[in-house]
């Protein structure tokens, strides 16, 4: 598995940890780890994109993959460390206006205020 | 579809159906009726004053004698007995198409696109929309160049011709604005005097207030006024989509002559059905919202009068993607308006029901659907070009609901387009997605059998509502989201654009193991049922019934009130069982019903009709 993945906030935040390239090849490993969290009542995921350069139509979708189930419960998926190449893609299809987006991943846990 | 082999007969021209090549002068020229006089100087007046409505008449005139020169006798003959009240019947069902979505190696796109209705459509969809088949300049055709012209990368008119061989033919009036690339816009860049006011300029970007700013309604977030350079200086022009496309102003006279001339080339070139594209953004006024002005209305009720005299066959439908309440009000009375209006709160409805499992929010409203006269209804779709509007349900979803349904878009693969609100804030403007990937996730563990009778179940509520439905071409055998193209082309709307090369769609649309296949026939078999039943004509009555949030149920009875049929669909993916008065049904005690689409017979008993639906299953129950 290239994602790892934490607890924060004495576990009630997951913080999944990107790799370089989020494409075809791995975006299926993403959706796996949002929907486990989501199936464990873990509604509020940071997904840590400082490593991450390279993302394609695959990984952009794992990324939404659950954005409603978890905002039905109460949470959230939200974006740290976003590199300019991913901005702008997030930009081109409009889910700059779905995501917040923090400088460090830590401003991102925080900003569940859990 | 099933698929038909491809035949080469001589197919026999009929006559009325087809205008002549040039004008026949000799034959009595058309005497335009009082009554129509009355009624376009009244408009003419209203838009422009009693003088210059006098000029204008006198050029609307000569422009309907001209279109009536072109009638052969067996269209002036036909026409004497056409019936406004059948000009749409259970048999019109509309597929919605680029006149280039399917390409083929050695013919033009329009060939092509003949190729697969003669293979795939007959029996089944008896009209072809092809959106705007002109040479343009960007936003896939709705930036024209040249409104009189074929684009040659598609075909010639005589290939449009051809399509009506078998089909009615729909055309796009997009008259809201032209191409900058156009020819009338250079003759205004280069001072032309003839074109000065055909477009709204201002001296400067900044000559509209903020607070007139803060007025006008827009679907798009981009700058009104764009810069340009003319011979004559800098200025500004109007434009409500993008800096391509440049509003034209019908508050000059010239306009709309000219508009109205294109239309009627139109019919001349095949057009049964003209699409007024964008044209609740027709007439702008500041001070106002620019949308829906009264003098909007006034111009398409313009156009109807002088379709109404000389071209009575060619329908006139509007596409507004506006809150339902002020849609409907495209129809006017239901008589001197459209005869057709884009039944744009019908797609979130039906989505937001199948992906909530509850019907509730399509029942309440459904119930709510009148018929406004026996000569207009509604275009009941649940896809096309563009995405999924959901403006026209603000006011009847709650902002959350809509909310939730746009994140359910973005976790099935699609995503959302936004509008400016106009104070600096922006709200979701439409889903962009195909209609299977909305109803379906990829990621699912799901069988693809339940995930087409999902889909089915879903479109099977357009072909059954008042109205005449419609299907993008794609959805007739289930495409998925392209992603891809988005990112490549920087549109949302390219998710579901995606072009198709013919040998391979027609090898899977054979393929009988594949779920194209699977698709093109649950479709083809929904729409044959329908096409068959007086029950479904589009002015046969609508009841619309509360049985459980988990189907939806609607009762049609024919014009005649001899046939009714019952239709209800499962959108959950639980076995639903219930009983059904048969009094609510129209019977008096006990009633026998035949599922039209399965031959499946069922009897009540005790006055008490039975069923048992499975997951997503569709019934059709005549009864008697």
């Amino acid at each position: 598995m290239v994602f790892k993945t934490r607890e924060e906030s004495d576990g009630k935040v997951v913080v999944i940890e990107c790799p370089v390239r989020v494409d075809l090849s791995v975006a299926k490993d993403l959706r796996e780890i949002m929907k486990e969290s989501t199936e464990l009542d873990k509604f509020l995921l940071v997904v840590d994109m400082d490593k991450t350069e390279f993302m394609d139509s695959s990984g952009l979708g794992a990324l939404v993959s659950r954005i409603a189930v978890t905002r039905s419960n109460s949470g959230d998926v939200r974006l740290a460390c976003v590199k300019e190449p991913i901005l702008k893609l997030l930009e081109l299809t409009h889910l700059d206006k779905i995501f917040q987006s923090f400088e460090s991943v830590q401003a991102a846990v925080d900003s569940f205020d859990v | 579809m099933e698929s038909q082999a491809s035949t080469k007969e001589n197919h026999k021209k009929d006559l009325s159906k087809f205008y002549l090549l040039e004008p026949d002068y000799d034959r009595p020229i058309f005497e335009m009726p009082k009554n129509t006089q009355e009624k376009i100087m009244e408009k003419l007046e209203f838009l422009y004053g009693k003088e210059e409505a006098e000029r204008s008449f006198q050029d609307v005139e000569r422009i309907m004698k001209v279109h009536y020169a072109y009638k052969p006798p067996e269209m002036i003959e036909q026409e004497r007995g056409f019936d406004p009240s059948e000009r749409f019947s259970e048999k019109d069902v509309i597929l919605i198409t680029y006149g280039d979505l399917i390409r083929g190696d050695d013919q033009l796109p329009l060939e092509v696109l003949a190729d697969f209705a003669d293979r795939y459509l007959k029996g089944g969809i008896n009209t072809l929309h092809i959106l705007p088949f002109f040479p343009y300049s960007s936003d896939r055709g709705f930036a024209i160049i040249d409104f009189e012209e074929v684009d040659p990368r598609l075909g010639t008119w005589e290939d449009i011709e051809a399509l009506k061989v078998h089909s009615r033919l729909m055309f796009d009036g997009v008259f809201n604005h032209i191409s900058s690339k156009s020819r009338w816009f250079q003759e205004f860049l280069d001072a032309n005097p003839e074109y000065q006011g055909f477009f709204i300029t201002f001296s400067t970007k900044g000559a509209i207030s903020e607070d007139h700013l803060k007025l006008i309604v827009r679907p798009r977030v981009s700058e009104l006024l764009t810069p340009v350079s003319t011979l004559d200086g800098k200025q500004s022009v109007w434009t409500t989509f993008s800096p391509d496309q440049i509003d034209l102003n019908f508050k000059n006279p010239k306009v709309l002559l000219k508009m109205a001339e294109i239309l009627l080339t139109y019919v001349r070139r095949g057009a049964d059905i003209i699409r007024l594209d964008a044209v609740t953004y027709l007439w702008s006024e500041l001070g106002t919202s620019c949308v829906h002005l009264e003098q909007t209305h006034l111009v398409i009720k313009l156009f109807r009068d002088i379709f109404d005299a000389v071209a009575p066959n060619v329908a006139i439908i509007t596409e507004t993607n506006v809150p339902h309440e002020e849609n409907i009000q495209y129809f006017g009375d239901g008589y001197d308006e459209a005869q057709m209006v884009y039944n744009f709160a019908l797609p979130p409805l039906v989505l937001q029901a199948f992906q909530n499992g509850s019907s509730a929010h399509l029942t309440k409203w459904a119930s709510g659907l009148e018929q406004v006269s026996n000569e207009a209804t509604y275009f009941n779709f649940l896809d096309s070009h563009d995405g999924i509007g959901v403006s026209p349900v603000k006011n009847i979803l709650s902002k959350e609901e809509i909310e939730m349904m746009a994140l359910h878009v973005l976790e099935h693969g699609g995503f959302i387009s936004y509008k400016d609100n106009g104070d600096g804030t922006v709200s979701p403007y439409e889903l962009n997605i195909t209609w299977y990937s909305a109803i379906n996730r990829e990621d699912s563990d799901e069988s693809e059998d339940l995930q087409i009778k999902r889909f089915i179940a879903s479109r099977s509520i357009a072909m059954v509502m008042m109205g005449v439905p419609g299907i993008y071409l794609p959805s007739l055998f289930g495409s998925r989201n392209d992603a891809d193209a988005v990112i490549e082309k920087g549109e949302t709307r390219s998710i579901n654009r995606k072009t198709y090369r013919k040998e391979s769609l027609f090898a899977r649309l054979d393929d009988t193991d594949g779920s194209a296949y699977k698709v093109s026939r649950g479709m083809g078999k929904i729409i044959r049922a329908r096409i068959r039943e007086k029950a479904f004509h589009p002015n046969a009555a609508q009841q619309v019934l509360h049985i459980s949030e988990e189907v939806f149920a609607i009762v049609r009875t024919s014009v005649d009130k001899k046939e009714r049929i019952l239709a209800i669909t499962n959108i959950v993916d639980k076995v639903q069982e219930f009983r059904i008065e048969a009094k609510e049904i129209g019977g008096q005690k006990e009633i026998t019903c035949r599922d039209i689409l399965s031959g499946k017979d069922f009897i009540s008993s005790e006055g008490r009709l039975s069923l048992s639906l499975e997951p997503y299953e569709v019934l059709w129950l005549k009864c008697s």
